[in-house]
């Protein structure tokens, strides 16, 4: 374990909660940026359907279910999140969002995933269903971590779920007798928690476990974002630096360091 | 709320013959092959990393009564063994749906197309690139 001489009290339960339980769920550093967020999704999603802006973005975003259909349902969310991605100050403003907790549980030298991705779930909708998986098993480096960011609140179905780092091992192990991911929900789905989260907080989970979502049975239309960071020196996978992630947070010494030159011209 | 059929994109995380090509531009790939030929595109599904694994593929096989079909990235993609594939075939046309391979340009719609897949697929093994 970690030398607590060399981490505040603070880091060390935050530490803690992320090894033993998997996630870290916790107020938005920068709930203004949050709250822009989220009225810029609004916005756009009301441009969609011809309606004028909302005075209330949660309520329209949390009621969006009756104004739109299954079949526009992705045309919506790709004009949402092309138009939030196209903000230059959209992924700084969602990196603050968790800034303190990513600094602690993965570092200060930082790559972000180029685009910030949207999910919306209708009540009843099953076409957007994420089956079990870990983002390791898509070619995601296990140095990765998600931030993952309700723009409305999320609770039971309407939100994800994800298997504890206690199980998360042994349901591995039993993978490769299962003939499709359905068959591995059935099997880990007594022991899965769906992880409620109030609008205004955000979650910081650890993408190796197991995790996904089920149909939204709740009244209500679930919104959330999901955007990856890892330490920048550390191992890749398939989603490549430059093509899927790029720096955030390079230090001078690093810069230093990678331009540093041993003296030369020796011939003895 | 049933699903509006169409074709479910289907992309991996493995090198295929070798070579590796980006997630997202295996997305371009069958996302222009559908525009192309008409066809609705679903989102992909993402094959697991780990050999020999082809849940996410069985996953979609599963969906099948509910799509017209699906669109593999490469032909490639599917299972080594010719038995397994031939199951797989089989159940693509018994829900009446078909089996398209963006890359190559391939459509298998019918019981008379599985030969010349399968003759692709077998040259490909035994075929060596300079």
């Amino acid at each position: 374990m970690i030398d607590t001489a060399f981490v505040s009290a603070e880091e060390q339960s935050l530490t803690n909660r992320f090894i033993d339980e998997g996630f870290i769920t916790t107020p938005a550093d920068d709930r203004a940026g949050l709250d822009r967020i989220q009225r810029r999704a609004a916005e756009l999603a009301a441009d969609f359907l011809r309606l004028p802006h909302s005075n209330d973005p949660q309520d329209l975003l949390d009621n969006i279910h009756t104004r739109v259909s299954v079949a526009e349902l992705n045309a919506l969310r790709m004009h949402v999140i092309t138009g939030l991605n196209a903000e230059p100050w959209l992924r700084p403003t969602y990196f603050r969002l968790a800034r303190s907790t990513i600094e602690t549980i993965v570092g200060n030298e930082l790559c972000m995933q180029r685009r910030v991705n949207l999910s919306i779930q209708l009540p009843g909708d099953d076409s957007s269903l994420l089956a079990t998986h870990s983002d390791v098993w898509s070619g995601d480096s296990p140095f990765e971590v998600v931030v993952w960011v309700p723009l409305v609140n999320v609770h039971r179905t309407k939100a994800m779920y994800l298997l504890s780092p206690s199980l998360n091992g042994e349901m591995q192990d039993r993978m490769a007798s299962l003939r499709s991911a359905e068959e591995l929900y059935k099997t880990i789905k007594p022991h899965a928690t769906f992880i409620e989260i109030p609008y205004g907080h955000v979650m910081l989970f650890n993408q190796t476990l197991m995790h996904g979502n089920r149909v939204n049975e709740e009244s209500s239309t679930r919104w959330s974002m999901n955007c990856r960071f890892k330490s920048i020196m550390s191992p890749y996978a398939d989603k490549r630096f430059g093509e899927f992630f790029e720096p955030i947070l390079l230090r001078p010494a690093t810069r230093v360091g990678m331009q540093y030159k041993l003296p030369g011209g020796f011939h003895g | 709320m049933a699903e509006q059929a169409g074709h479910r994109g289907y992309i991996g995380a493995r090198p295929l013959n070798g070579s590796r090509t980006p997630q997202h531009v295996q997305n371009i790939v069958i996302r222009d092959y559908a525009k192309r030929k008409n066809l609705q595109y679903l989102l992909s599904a993402t094959e697991h990393i780990m050999p020999g694994s082809y849940m996410v593929l069985e996953d979609i096989l599963d969906e099948l009564p509910r799509l017209r079909g699906l669109i593999l990235y490469s032909i490639f993609m599917l299972p080594p063994d010719e038995a397994r594939r031939r199951e797989i075939y089989d159940r693509v046309l018994r829900e009446g749906c078909d089996l398209h391979a963006a890359v190559e340009e391939i459509t298998l719609s019918s019981r008379d197309g599985i030969q010349a897949v399968e003759d692709i697929l077998l040259v490909n093994k035994f075929a060596t690139i300079l």
